[in-house]
């Protein structure tokens, strides 16, 4: 199970990126050597048969890359627009995710996106992260689920 | 300040009305982002974006509409679940449209609207009703249908 919602948010985020952002060549790998200084944290809560969240973590460069190609406007800081704007992708990212999963036994829903500060005390069930690696800079997503 | 172009080409579907309204859509929200990203004073863009929050409300509507009638003129065997799509948006709209009125102009409202409007509408035009098109070119259709 692990890996499949590992390969479903991978597989997610490259669609996504793809279409909305016209970015094709993303490279993935195993997040524990993530380190960021400055990123955007948007959690988006995971209800049903399994209950937690997926965090993704935006570096404020990423960010404000993503925003930039979007719209054709140059953004200095990331504000409520900006954050706005990745959160809805988040949420765009994880719905494509549960739609795909849906097909199989899984059946979950989302909560809204809320930008968050990442907890690493709490344990999980099934616990996954991946850095994503794209030509506008890079993503962490971290995922923590439990089955109720 | 040059007007932004939110529109790609890549987007469009070859259904000449929905295509249309797209543009349209794309070329409103363009306008409102502009204004609402830029250095004037808050109270100077009030009325520009007033304007274009009403036309959405009126124009999104009528949209959708346009795009569930073809929906259902080529049998879309996804038609429901965009409808879902559709109704939730509009829903969003009235109701940041409301909270936008009661609060007086807020600006964190507006910024926080935008954004997600911004991401919305090109993953809606470029992912979901891509599937439309897919599947009437599948079905031999043409696009002189909408």
């Amino acid at each position: 199970m692990k890996d499949k919602l590992y390969n479903a948010f991978v597989e997610a985020t490259r669609n996504v990126f793809n279409l909305m952002l016209n970015i094709t060549d993303i490279s993935h790998r195993q997040a524990e050597d993530f380190q960021c200084d400055d990123e955007v944290d948007i959690a988006i809560g995971i209800v049903g048969d399994l209950d937690g969240e997926v965090v993704f973590r935006f570096p404020v460069s990423t960010s404000l890359n993503m925003v930039r190609i979007m719209s054709g406007m140059e953004f200095e800081e990331v504000d409520l627009f900006v954050t706005s704007a990745i959160s809805e992708i988040a949420n765009i990212i994880s719905g494509n995710v549960l739609t795909a999963l849906s097909d199989s036994e899984m059946q979950c829903n989302l909560l809204p996106p809320v930008q968050c500060e990442i907890e690493n005390h709490k344990k999980y069930d099934l616990e996954t992260s991946s850095c994503l690696g794209t030509a506008i800079g890079e993503i962490c997503l971290e995922i923590r689920l439990n089955r109720p | 300040m040059d007007s932004i172009m939110l529109w790609k080409d890549q987007y469009e579907l070859g259904v000449p009305l929905i295509d249309a309204q797209h543009k349209e859509l794309f070329r409103r929200v363009g306008s409102f982002l502009q204004v609402l990203r830029s250095e004037d004073a808050w109270e100077e863009k009030i009325p520009k974006l007033d304007d274009t929050l009403e036309f959405m409300k009126r124009y999104v509507v009528e949209h959708f509409r346009a795009e569930e009638d073809y929906q259902q003129k080529i049998d879309y065997p996804g038609y429901e679940f965009h409808k879902q799509i559709h109704d939730g948006m509009v829903q969003y709209v009235q109701e940041v449209s409301q909270q936008y009125e009661q609060s007086d102009h807020n600006e964190d409202l507006m910024q926080q609207f935008g954004g997600r409007l911004l991401a919305w509408l090109i993953n809606h035009v470029a992912a979901e009703d891509q599937r439309i098109a897919e599947y009437a070119k599948r079905k031999g259709l043409s696009g002189n249908e909408g």
